[in-house]
């Protein structure tokens, strides 16, 4: 039995890598303008379709059609954010919640009227081999999945830490009332980071349907892991939303495992519970008394 | 006639004819009581479907529009008093009517339990990611009990009737449907407009504050999470009697959306709100409901566009109208 655990660890880290750049895509839009898009398993979906379009559809290579995918995601993200949420940023939470669904259920339907129920799969751009390391079976998906979003996250942490821009970011993090203040353009700035949020949504989705189906509905199940990767890594928190996927992956994998086939599905569900009812802070967030 | 008089008059008019108007809060369901007559088998399928998203509404609606929470524990409460009156009478042979209580209660009591997070001080986001957790776990647990809910499957709800009356009929479901709708818009009306619902207003608007007048916070949050548990529950019921076949699938993420829709197209924190977008949304995908994801699309576009234009529901635009449409328990001012 003790056998299997770093098999279940590896693949638990494979699984645990695309809830972790989903969980991260969301940091980043809750981040900028501290709202949760609850529509955003939806952009995860419309990331994998665009990944689809541009591969099956147009006949483009994986990685060009990868990076066109980001870029329409970035575009759509950015749009979402100037006509629809920045007018209502000020209003009720509520209006927010409710404005990203809407948007979710629109891409969700213009998927539908597309595509209909079928289930369709994205090729796979590279031989479908598995390697052995001692005890440790390694499938090229794991490899590529976790080789893709290492790269992101590497290019994310130049972004954020070492670039000009990261300074921008850092500050707008911090007090968008100051940022503003010191001539930084918030509302640009939100734009671009949801663009940001949405194109990350999308390399989760497009790398997600490499080795599942796509299907209109695959949003719902994306949206509630980010949000437990989330929870558990600390709300808000970037490195938090990393390690919470990756635990959440290999938590998935090994109570699926040792406990019951039953867990893998409701690993998430029992997590987003047990962390918000037993500290609500996470693992990494900061214990922020309430705003009243 | 003095000044203050004449402001006197001025002030009273609009409250008079808020009064006159109330009438027709009393003659809508007269005036729906010959409409079997006039539609067909599907119509009145639809027509029972808005009924049974009234009391689902209205409770969802006690929630997140009076009490100001973000909890998204409705569709829990929904399957669960569908599940519970469906389980009863499939199971133990209880005819429909014997079932709405249990459903009401099994609602109420899940309530009970998503207050507990409340409780804890979670609050927005976060708890409406935790009940969104449960209400997805809840799911689960349907697929998993296949032996008291046929799993993912479904299950089969028997026909029943109502002393003698047979309850199969589309028309005849009408009638009780309407009974029950009029009765919860009628007792959630008494219950807001009672200390109870001024007690909501003052949580909502700002807790800290209502906490420091006195008001016990945490036995109203309770208080009404349970009442919506209640509500919705008994809809659960009616849904389990309407649809005759429950399966997990019911009670997704989709589900949750549309009774969020009905809330949030119709008014929130008003009844009238809740009773418009059950109309609006309900029939909203039946229009397009023959060409697969158009009702979706639309259905969003709809969403979007009254919250952009209309921020406060369809019940701002009756109440432009009328007074009598003006939501008395959501507006502080």
């Amino acid at each position: 039995m003790l056998m299997m655990m770093p098999q279940l660890v590896v693949s638990g880290v494979s699984t645990g890598m695309l809830y972790a750049v989903v969980a991260l895509s969301m940091t980043v839009v809750y981040k900028a303008t501290t709202v949760v898009n609850f529509g955003h398993g939806d952009l995860v979906m419309a990331g994998a379709y665009a990944a689809f379009v541009f591969t099956a559809g147009i006949g483009l290579p994986f990685v060009p059609a990868l990076v066109l995918a980001l870029g329409a995601l970035f575009l759509f993200g950015q749009l979402m954010q100037r006509a629809l949420i920045e007018p209502i940023l000020a209003g009720p939470h509520l209006s927010l919640a409710m404005m990203a669904l809407a948007v979710g259920n629109v891409l969700r339907g213009a998927a539908r009227v597309e595509w209909g129920n079928e289930t369709l799969m994205l090729a796979r751009p590279y031989p479908q081999t598995s390697f052995l390391l001692g005890p440790i079976v390694l499938t090229m998906d794991d490899i590529v999945i976790s080789a893709v979003v290492l790269l992101l996250l590497l290019a994310l942490f130049v972004v954020f830490h070492l670039s000009p821009l990261g300074k921008v970011v850092q500050a707008v993090f911090q007090t968008q009332r100051g940022a503003a203040l010191v001539g930084i353009n918030v509302r640009a700035f939100h734009g671009t980071m949801w663009g940001t949020g949405a194109a990350l949504g999308a390399a989760g989705g497009a790398l997600l349907a490499l080795n599942t189906a796509l299907t209109p509905d695959m949003g719902a199940w994306t949206l509630v892991r980010g949000f437990a990767a989330m929870t558990l890594g600390g709300f808000g928190s970037l490195y938090g939303a990393v390690v919470g996927g990756l635990l959440l992956g290999i938590m998935e994998k090994l109570l699926g495992f040792y406990v019951s086939t039953a867990f893998i599905d409701i690993t998430a569900y029992v997590v987003t519970i047990v962390v918000l009812l037993v500290r609500p802070q996470g693992l990494f967030g900061r214990a922020a008394g309430r705003s009243v | 006639m003095s000044r203050d008089g004449r402001a006197e008059s001025r002030r009273s008019a609009p409250a008079a004819r808020r009064r006159s108007g109330r009438v027709i809060f009393w003659l809508a369901p007269l005036a729906l009581l010959p409409l079997p007559l006039f539609l067909n088998q599907y119509q009145q399928y639809v027509l029972n479907l808005i009924l049974m998203y009234v009391p689902v509404g209205v409770g969802f609606n006690v929630v997140v529009g009076n009490l100001g929470q973000l909890a998204f524990s409705n569709v829990a409460f929904f399957g669960l008093g569908a599940y519970t009156a469906g389980i009863l009478m499939a199971k133990l042979g209880l005819p429909w009517w014997a079932t709405v209580l249990p459903a009401g209660i099994t609602g109420a009591v899940a309530g009970c339990a998503a207050s507990v997070p409340a409780l804890r001080g979670v609050r927005s986001f976060s708890l409406a990611i935790m009940t969104l957790a449960f209400g997805e776990l809840m799911r689960w647990t349907y697929i998993r009990s296949e032996w008291l809910t046929g799993g993912s499957m479904g299950m089969a709800v028997p026909a029943s009737d109502l002393f003698g009356w047979r309850l199969d009929l589309e028309s005849h479901k009408f009638y009780v449907f309407l009974v029950l709708a009029v009765a919860v818009v009628i007792a959630t009306d008494r219950l807001l407009r009672s200390r109870v619902g001024r007690a909501f207003m003052a949580i909502k608007d700002n807790e800290v504050a209502a906490a420091a007048m006195g008001v016990p916070t945490g036995r109203y949050y309770v208080l009404g999470l349970a009442w919506s548990g209640f509500v919705v529950g008994i809809g659960g019921s009616m849904y389990a009697l309407l649809v005759g076949h429950l399966s997990p699938d019911s009670f997704n993420l989709i589900e949750l959306i549309l009774e969020f829709a009905i809330i949030m197209v119709g008014g929130l924190g008003s009844l009238v709100g809740s009773v418009v977008g059950a109309v609006v949304i309900t029939t909203t995908p039946e229009i397009f409901s023959d060409f697969p994801g158009f009702e979706e699309l639309i259905f969003g576009l709809l969403i979007v566009l009254v919250i952009l234009v209309l921020p406060r529901g369809l019940a701002s635009l009756l109440a432009r109208l009328h007074p009598v449409f003006r939501d008395r328990y959501y507006e502080s001012a």
